[in-house]
């Protein structure tokens, strides 16, 4: 027997022939009882194979992926929020000096004293000012906070 | 709906949830799949919480459209070829001198399943290459068909095929020195 008819009798087998060369094989097969039987072998082979006893994974190794994966993810939802705070933080701060800038000129330009006739002294806006600040380290504690909570979460 | 992407796409959101489904599905047969290539259960195991945790960081690349085993079967291929690179380099297709008979069996896959009505087939399975414990394991214990086989290992449908047959007659011969009067013969 060629190599390549072993070859094709041991594929057929495996069920790795596509539909027209597995028609092929079986219709010599049923003329050659010399590779019937080499193919039985093959098929008796395979079979066996499939049959092997399957190892599973213990539960202790399953529960430490898990674990280790969720910790991945914890990581990765952390990283993620501190971007955002930050990019938040950012973006205030760049705001609020824009803004201050503006009410400097205001209180203190030729703009200051078209406004005053029209919206009030100076002092006021002032107090706004102050206020804004107040305001803006207030969300600052409370973002820092509620990191410091995350972390301490997770650790 | 395939449960592999709605689980894939929570997964990606970052819901535990997803990786709980996953593993469901597909630990038992992505831990023997390991367990066959690499030959050490130890190192299995390693491979195995390395590839879920490689599959955590790189979801988004998982595409979809496709299925998801033979992504997960290709992870954690690149995984276990690189240990065995590290650990072996001098060849994935040598093959593994089994025990002398009688011996003491270091390899615990081997050990477990000579227990087994089939333990001379597994004594003989563990004692081939690494290459050629992978495709018999993939087609014939993950019953993945030849183009998915291929997909998994990286290769054109001819290169998968040849593999197959190599690892199949190889078997085969051994099978026939260690136990001539068996079925296979």
């Amino acid at each position: 027997m060629s190599a390549h008819v072993t070859e094709l009798l041991a594929l057929a087998a495996a069920g790795a022939l596509d539909p027209e060369e597995a028609a092929r094989v079986e219709a010599h097969l049923r003329d050659c009882a010399a590779c019937a039987s080499e193919a039985g072998a093959w098929r008796s082979l395979v079979e066996r194979l499939g049959g092997m006893p399957a190892p599973r994974p213990s539960r202790a190794l399953v529960a430490r992926a898990v674990e280790a994966v969720e910790g991945l993810l914890a990581e990765r939802r952390e990283s993620a929020w501190n971007r955002a705070a930050l990019a938040f933080l950012v973006a205030f701060a760049w705001t609020m000096a824009v803004v201050s800038w503006l009410l400097v000129d205001l209180l203190t330009g030729e703009l200051a004293l078209r406004i005053e006739r029209s919206f009030g002294p100076p002092a006021a806006w002032y107090a706004a000012y102050l206020v804004t600040g107040w305001f803006s380290a207030a969300v600052a504690a409370v973002l820092l906070g509620r990191r410091r909570q995350e972390e301490g979460r997770i650790t | 709906m395939d449960p592999d992407r709605d689980d894939a796409a929570r997964l990606r959101r970052g819901d535990p949830a997803g990786l709980a489904g996953l593993m469901g599905r597909h630990q038992d047969r992505l831990f023997r799949y390991l367990l066959r290539l690499l030959g050490e259960e130890t190192v299995a195991e390693d491979a195995f919480q390395q590839t879920w945790l490689r599959v955590a960081e790189r979801i988004g690349r998982y595409d979809a459209a496709r299925p998801f085993g033979p992504w997960l079967f290709a992870v954690a291929r690149n995984l276990a070829l690189d240990h065995l690179r590290r650990h072996r380099p001098e060849s994935l297709d040598e093959i593994d001198e089994p025990e002398a008979p009688g011996g003491v069996d270091t390899d615990p896959l081997a050990h477990a399943v000579a227990r087994q009505q089939s333990a001379r087939l597994s004594d003989v399975v563990a004692g081939l290459a690494p290459r050629d414990r992978e495709v018999l394991s993939l087609r014939f214990e993950e019953d993945l068909a030849l183009s998915q086989l291929a997909e998994t290992l990286g290769v054109p449908m001819p290169t998968a095929k040849a593999r197959l047959y190599r690892a199949l007659a190889r078997l085969r011969e051994r099978l026939l020195a260690t136990a001539p009067a068996e079925a296979w013969r």
